[in-house]
């Protein structure tokens, strides 16, 4: 018991100090990008090739995503404001949870399966196929090229598809409030407009959506580099990155919601 | 010039954990417009010897210069320059599977110097047509076979006329007369350019026709350097072995 109970501990240690060096080279990573972020050193038309690349790949299960997901929010509240005669209050209830909370989590959950996965398994590819030794081989550096393009690709198409999303969700709040209890698109419209929105509760989920892009970025971009042990490794990275990626979206989330009004 | 002096190399065992020596003692020099058949048992480290030269893995101990730059103690912008003097083809060909063959080819040529897109367009041409892959230009490397690959890296090791070619396994794979014609055209080129080459090949019916001295890797130890003709009557029982390709002997 004493043995089992002497492993367990290890077990964790183990864990949190794999954990602590894994953040440890994610924060290098980051050091080396920022450095390599000057205009100068940024290869605009590969930033241009992965933005279009990403916003494709990622489309169809944002738009699905997000008009459910906001349908969803609706069938949840619509028993209860028709218990209490407020559905006017309906499209405050959907668009406070949407602006908030719901678009910028679920976008970024999607973005990363979707997008972070993919950009892991195409620099693992790159690492173990010696793609990567290639550029470098001819003097070109493989994190100007192939990281910091991809990093800034994946916050700017988290962010914009955040945006979409949130109107989508909105979209089928909407839908699903005409549906089920008979709101007019235009009382729906009048509880999102009514005042009780403000400013700064699309800026609290477009702020949230940008540090979720850049979890997913750096994770998905570390992995993606760390990647060893041929094609089971590209496997064992893109695991390890939607991993990291989903605990790091919900840890930061916890604490934005906190610190950002 | 390429000197290698005790060079000595140490990397990561995935499995153990541990670093270990993958090169040791290796002491070797090719001297300008030579070309050198590098040649040994699987594993040996002829790959890793030729990635140290390209700067791409750290130099443990000893010495690895190429024209009088220590590749080894190299500042970036110096390994950079040295970078752009040589034209590598890797085991695994590295090609770029987002672009095209005449991308790949052409992505040296672009990222190196600012050529106009007719030019571009001549010497990628030029290059398929010396590999006999004409008509390849809008294909994926994915959608090639694995000696198209090999002939579609070769054409990109040497689109810029480099000074020093680093090849590793160019005609793996290959059918005899392609592969033949490949070292037909290594030989040419080199030859004509005052080029040098390291070549790393199995194939040693074509590598060591072409080969002005030849060094023999086993288990990261140099057991052999000079000429072909003295591989050939060396009295190093492993050397022997394997330039004959005998399957009895010490290897």
């Amino acid at each position: 018991m004493a043995l089992s109970n002497a492993s367990f501990v290890h077990r964790i240690g183990a864990g949190v100090v794999d954990l602590a060096s894994t953040v440890g080279q994610m924060m290098t990573l980051l050091g080396r990008i920022l450095q390599r972020s000057t205009p100068a050193r940024f290869d605009r038309r590969e930033l241009l090739r992965h933005l279009e690349f990403m916003a494709i790949e990622s489309l169809p299960i944002v738009v699905v995503t997000a008009l459910f997901s906001g349908a969803i929010v609706v069938i949840q509240a619509a028993p209860v404001v028709q218990r209490f005669g407020a559905e006017g209050l309906l499209g405050w209830g959907a668009g406070f949870g949407v602006l908030r909370e719901i678009g910028p989590l679920l976008t970024a959950l999607m973005i990363s399966g979707r997008v972070g996965a993919n950009n892991t398994a195409d620099l693992g590819t790159m690492v173990v196929t010696e793609q990567v030794d290639g550029l470098r081989a001819l003097a070109i550096d493989p994190l100007e090229y192939l990281v910091v393009p991809r990093f800034y690709g994946i916050i700017m198409t988290l962010s914009l598809m955040t945006v979409f999303s949130d109107l989508l969700a909105l979209f089928g709040a909407a839908l699903a409030g005409q549906a089920l209890i008979g709101l007019s698109m235009h009382g729906f419209y009048n509880g999102i407009t009514g005042g009780l929105i403000e400013f700064k509760d699309v800026a609290h989920g477009l702020i949230k959506s940008a540090a979720f892009g850049f979890i997913v970025a750096l994770s998905s971009c570390h992995f993606g580099l760390a990647t060893s042990g041929g094609a089971p490794g590209v496997g064992r990275s893109v695991k390890a990155s939607v991993v990291m990626s989903a605990g790091g979206i919900f840890a930061l989330d916890y604490f934005l919601s906190f610190v950002v009004p | 010039m390429i000197r290698l002096d005790s060079l000595g190399v140490r990397l990561v065992d995935r499995r153990r954990g541990d670093r270990r020596w993958v090169l040791r003692d290796i002491t070797i020099a090719v001297p300008r417009g030579c070309i050198y058949g590098l040649i040994g048992p699987g594993a040996a480290g002829k790959s890793v010897l030729l990635k140290t030269l390209a700067g791409l893995l750290p130099v443990e101990e000893g010495l690895a210069e190429i024209d009088g730059v220590n590749v080894g103690e190299a500042a970036a912008l110096e390994l950079e320059v040295l970078r752009r003097r040589i034209g590598m083809a890797f085991q695994n060909n590295a090609l770029f599977d987002h672009l095209t063959v005449s991308e790949n080819i052409a992505f040296p040529l672009r990222r190196l110097f600012t050529p106009t897109d007719d030019e571009v367009r001549e010497k990628v041409a030029e290059r398929l047509a010396s590999v006999t892959l004409p008509g390849y230009e809008e294909r994926l490397p994915p959608g090639l076979s694995g000696g198209q690959k090999k002939r579609v890296a070769f054409a990109r090791a040497t689109i810029t006329q480099p000074p020093l070619l680093l090849l590793d396994e160019p005609a793996a794979g290959l059918d005899p007369v392609t592969s033949q014609r490949l070292f037909d055209l290594v030989k040419r080129e080199v030859k004509a350019s005052g080029a040098t080459c390291i070549l790393v090949s199995s194939d040693l019916d074509r590598l060591l026709p072409i080969c002005d001295s030849v060094g023999v890797l086993v288990h990261g130890s140099m057991l052999f350097d000079g000429t072909v003709e003295d591989a050939k009557r060396s009295s190093d029982e492993r050397v022997y072995q394997f330039v004959h390709g005998l399957p009895d002997g010490p290897l």
